[in-house]
């Protein structure tokens, strides 16, 4: 059925992308929560920032991180100097670049359920005595749930197909940052490759519908909360 | 809101209108070439076109990637290859102009470092690679798989032994320009480039040559593909193994036939 090669990207681009999406979760509702509930000088700049990974060729954003994080760049190097920690090469740089580019993503899915939520709620939990972190974590993020859930899957889908920013900044190794997406680039210019990468591009095709059906399945329930809310 | 409209309907017009050219006679000669080429084609273009007004266009990627563009009919008059291989994957395809195949050039494998490393190597059987990668240290070249330099790099290490430790830290780059530019940057311990693209580079330096022995002589093909022949196209081939070109591909390093 599958050669171990094959089995080792599929595995590893679920474990990239699993590391990429849970990594990013927190500073995305933290980014999310800016966006939607506060006003700030300069948050249209951190909305652009945010979403730039959207519109920016992916190439683009890989040579960003590569000149940020690889071991000469001035967070690469600090990391590398102070922790011995190397991204640029590893799963954990793969992770980075899928995680920077599924990014916006998230925050839009979790921006939107909190815009949705009804603020009333809120107040009267409020009047009821709870504290403002009280609020937060009894009503506010349950209410947020379904969109971090639709966000979170989204963002899976979007790092899983990562390809430009991955190959620009981690490059191709074989068990530690050949994705899916970067198999199935060798293998189409292998000699015979052609099955191979055939296999690769079905199941990549499954997992991302799987993915997209999923997120819709979350985005309902967000509808319904909103119904009942 | 007049001004406005006209002005964006201008705009519109410019950008939609084909461009007309002052020799607009044959359409340029499309070349897809070896990444290790690009230097030296681009100034020897420059010399023809000095020479006779005929611009080219040009693609360069690993012979691997054009070879399979070829094959599924992208629009390429003469096809360079850093491999006899791959030529011959599109002869056997029937996709060349016969008789216009030849190999004019030879090219060396060398192991680069980063500029600032001091590293001098005698590439011989058992040689210590690992001690040129460190502990943690990748390496650096075209896509074994693939790439012609890949190829020829895997061919010389398995001869000189230190390819099974080499293959588990290795960074598989789509052409050897990207793995030069790897080594460059200082994020790859060491790469295995041609001759001359490590003297295309001001910021690597050469630790070793592979013995010509060690791997497949380096040969580059040259050959004008049978669905886009043309007189403008053969008349470029032969410009390139000219007396002048010669000049040209030396100065870059490139061994002359």
């Amino acid at each position: 059925m599958l050669t171990a090669v094959e089995i080792e990207a599929l595995r590893l681009s679920l474990q990239v992308a699993l590391v990429a999406v849970a990594a990013s979760l927190p500073l995305a509702i933290g980014v999310a929560w800016l966006l939607a509930r506060c006003e700030f000088p300069g948050k249209t700049l951190l909305d652009t920032v945010v979403h730039l990974p959207l519109v920016l060729p992916p190439v683009v954003i890989g040579y960003g991180l590569l000149v940020l994080f690889g071991t000469q760049g001035p967070v690469g190097g600090w990391l590398h100097e102070s922790f011995g920690l190397r991204l640029i090469f590893t799963r954990w740089g793969a992770a980075l670049a899928a995680a920077v580019m599924a990014f916006p993503l998230m925050v839009r899915a979790i921006r939107l359920a909190l815009e949705a939520i009804d603020r009333g709620l809120e107040s009267a939990a409020r009047t009821l005595g709870a504290s403002r972190l009280d609020v937060f974590f009894t009503v506010t993020l349950p209410l947020m749930l379904p969109g971090i859930v639709s966000g979170g899957i989204v963002a899976f889908a979007a790092a899983l197909g990562d390809f430009g920013a991955t190959i620009t900044f981690v490059g191709n190794v074989p068990g530690e940052t050949q994705t899916l997406s970067l198999a199935i680039y060798s293998l189409t210019q292998t000699p015979d490759g052609d099955a191979a990468a055939a296999r690769l591009v079905l199941i990549a095709l499954a997992l991302a519908v799987g993915a997209l059906y999923a997120s819709e399945l979350a985005a309902r329930r967000v509808r319904l909360y909103i119904g009942r809310a | 809101m007049k001004l406005p409209a006209f002005l964006l309907a201008l705009a519109m017009i410019w950008l939609l209108a084909p461009t007309a050219r002052a020799s607009d006679a044959a359409p340029p000669v499309t070349v897809f070439a070896a990444a290790s080429l690009q230097d030296a084609l681009e100034t020897l273009a420059r010399r023809y076109r000095e020479q006779t007004g005929r611009a080219l266009r040009f693609s360069f990627a690993s012979s691997s990637v054009l070879a399979r563009q070829i094959e599924q009919g992208a629009p390429a008059a003469i096809f360079a290859s850093a491999d006899e291989r791959w030529m011959d994957h599109l002869q056997e395809r029937g996709l060349l102009a016969a008789g216009t195949r030849a190999s004019l050039l030879g090219n060396r494998l060398v192991l680069v470092v980063p500029a600032a490393r001091a590293l001098n190597l005698d590439l011989t059987p058992g040689f210590d690679f690992a001690a040129v990668l460190g502990s943690d240290g990748r390496w650096v070249t075209g896509d074994p798989s693939h790439v012609p330099v890949g190829r020829y790099a895997q061919q010389a290490l398995t001869t000189l032994g230190a390819w099974p430790l080499a293959q588990t830290r290795l960074v598989r780059a789509e052409n050897v320009r990207v793995a030069l530019a790897f080594v460059e940057r200082g994020e790859a311990s060491a790469g295995i480039v041609y001759e001359t693209d490590a003297r295309a580079s001001t910021r690597v330096r050469v630790a070793g040559v592979f013995p010509a022995d060690s791997h497949a002589p380096i040969s580059y093909p040259f050959a004008v593909l049978a669905r886009h022949d043309s007189a403008a196209a053969r008349d470029f081939l032969r410009f390139l193994s000219s007396d002048a070109a010669r000049e040209v591909w030396r100065g870059h390093g490139f061994g002359v036939r």
